[in-house]
């Protein structure tokens, strides 16, 4: 992007937060899924996607009278429901099965594949635009750096949805009843604990979340079935480097690499955006391999 | 009455006969101490019992029904927990929360229904104080001592009300004070009218709080009766001197 005189540097801070903030919203619903189940959930990528895709089927392909923020909702749902239909028909007859974690990894690779094909056979592999005349649009401008309305709306739904997860953990039984499934599930259904119950809420939660990613990264850059696979490699890094299977260390991480890539290509083309996150991703894995926060 | 049986149990890992063959009875409202050398199957057979370890052949009669399969989710319907050797918490959680997620975990809706919290937290001290950990309500689980860990775990027991209660060596590596208070707790469950099964390798303790001895040799039955008869036998004294 290429802004006459101004500073490059507030505008470089704002793409590290507004990136931060997408990949947030990815590693919080994947690091909530991990915490609580120890696999990687490859799926959550195309997940994410699905939910970008809904709102698309609303607003363009059936182009339905609703409102803007009601498809976000329904988006959202969607992606839930997604995730959660894959923990029911796919992940837990496995687990039922002792399936190892390397197999439910797999599997969830496959389901990742098959989102995104379904996705292309409904929508075709175009890249499209999903903002709507009645949308989000303008920006504003803070000591010279220009953000979007969508991509501020970006930056508060990654702030609020990791408050509210926080407090949900802290606060209320779920939050609670899922932290003793992340720390033992064996004795967690011992004691009484409908894990499956939990888990299948988990998903749930989680995919919504990566919903309401895809859904954001819609509106802000555009949609295409790939999209996927794009967040799931940046959501993933940020819970890696920050901690993964942790809530604070997800969101700690996201932000990390944000910075990391947008200032990494300050002086640099913006090609080695993806490679910067691979460097910073392999010098944790080397140096810190638990994360930023580690239990 | 018997309210929990083993008839012909086995577990095998490969080669391994943990448990061979075993058919063994617990009393009801009963302390039974079980007695075995080192890898006699004491373990084994608690995991067996609670659905950690899958049961090879033969069943286990859990209040006159006969169960081929348990999982562990099953248990606190059948009224069955345990402790574990190697004491297992949910480490990232407090003191107050271990016992918290226990008494509100009897299903999702009861959750919803059973909103009464101040119930709940008076359970929470109430089991807490009773044993002295009170005071470190707000210190996570990993951070507790050894000897607090273990009395944590026979915390989450007295708060989950089960009828059978397995103990896989609760003494184990305890200072005397600490051994008093688990033998107080103890004590309590039996005058509640509790099936208590206690693994332990001290004798003085085993003919103090039993009722009933099992002595276990290579995933059998080696001996069965009243302590000090149980305990005076040549065969179990060699088996224990034989290790
Ligand atoms: N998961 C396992 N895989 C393979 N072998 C096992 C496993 N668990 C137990 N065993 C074997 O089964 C036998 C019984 O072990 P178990 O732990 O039940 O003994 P124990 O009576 O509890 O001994 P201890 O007094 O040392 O606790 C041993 O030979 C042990 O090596
Ligand atoms: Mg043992």
């Amino acid at each position: 992007m290429y802004i006459p005189y101004v500073d490059i540097v507030p505008q470089l801070i704002a793409n590290s937060v507004i990136a931060g903030a997408i990949y947030a919203l990815i590693a919080l619903g994947f690091n909530l899924i991990y915490g609580t189940t120890k696999f990687f959930n490859l799926a959550h990528g195309a997940v994410a996607a699905c939910g970008a895709y809904a709102v698309f089927a609303i607003l363009k392909t059936f182009a339905l009278p609703v409102n803007i923020v009601v498809a976000c909702a329904i988006g959202a749902f969607v992606a839930g429901i997604i995730g959660y239909g894959l923990e029911r028909l796919i992940y837990r007859p496995l687990r039922r099965r002792k399936a190892s974690n390397m197999v439910l990894m797999v599997a969830s690779l496959g389901a990742f594949t098959a989102l995104q094909a379904f996705i292309a056979i409904l929508f075709t592999s175009q890249f499209q635009a999903l903002e709507s005349s009645g949308g989000i649009s303008g920006a504003i401008e803070i000591y010279g750096a220009i953000i979007t309305h969508t991509q501020v709306v970006i930056i508060t739904c990654g702030i609020a949805i990791m408050a509210i997860l926080a407090f949900i953990a802290k606060y209320t039984l779920f939050g609670k009843a899922v932290s003793a499934i992340k720390d033992d599930e064996e004795v967690a259904r011992m004691v009484g604990i409908d894990t499956d119950r939990i888990i299948g809420k988990v998903f749930f939660i989680g995919s919504a979340i990566a919903g309401v990613a895809g859904i954001l990264i819609g509106f802000d850059t555009g949609i295409e079935p790939t999209m996927g696979m794009n967040l799931l490699l940046k959501g993933t890094i940020a819970s890696i480097i920050g901690g993964v299977g942790s809530l604070y260390g997800g969101f700690l991480g996201a932000f990390v690499l944000g910075f990391a890539e947008n200032f990494g290509i300050w002086k640099i083309s913006g090609e080695w955006k993806d490679a910067i996150a691979f460097v910073v991703l392999i010098v944790f894995l080397l140096v810190r391999p638990e994360g930023i926060i580690k239990k | 009455m018997y309210i929990l049986e083993t008839k012909n149990l086995k577990k095998s890992f490969g080669g391994v006969h943990a448990l061979n063959d075993l058919s063994i009875s617990f009393a009801k409202g009963k302390l039974t101490g079980i007695i075995g050398p080192n890898g006699s199957g004491k373990t084994t057979l608690v995991n067996v019992l609670t659905g950690m370890q899958a049961i090879t052949g033969g069943a286990v009669v859990v209040g006159g029904k006969s169960l081929h399969a348990i999982r562990p989710e099953e248990l606190p319907r059948l009224g069955i927990t345990r402790t574990f050797q190697d004491v297992r918490l949910f480490e990232q959680m407090t003191v107050g929360d271990n016992i918290m997620v226990v008494l509100t975990a009897r299903g999702p809706y009861a959750a919803l229904t059973e909103r009464s919290e101040r119930k709940r937290e008076e359970r929470v001290k109430e089991v807490l104080e009773k044993v002295g950990l009170w005071e470190k309500r707000h210190q996570l689980a990993y951070n507790l001592s050894y000897g607090q860990r273990k009395l944590l775990e026979i915390t989450r027991v007295l708060a989950m009300d089960a009828d059978i209660i397995l103990l896989d060596e609760p003494f184990a590596g305890l200072f005397k004070e600490m051994v008093k208070v688990i033998v107080h707790i103890i004590g309590e469950l039996k005058a509640a009218g509790k099936t208590v099964l206690l693994i332990e390798h001290n004798m003085d303790l085993i003919r103090e709080l039993s009722d009933h001895v099992i002595v276990m040799d290579a995933g059998g039955l080696l001996a069965e009766g009243k302590p000090d008869a149980v305990l005076a036998r040549h065969d179990v004294i060699e088996a224990y001197l034989g290790e």
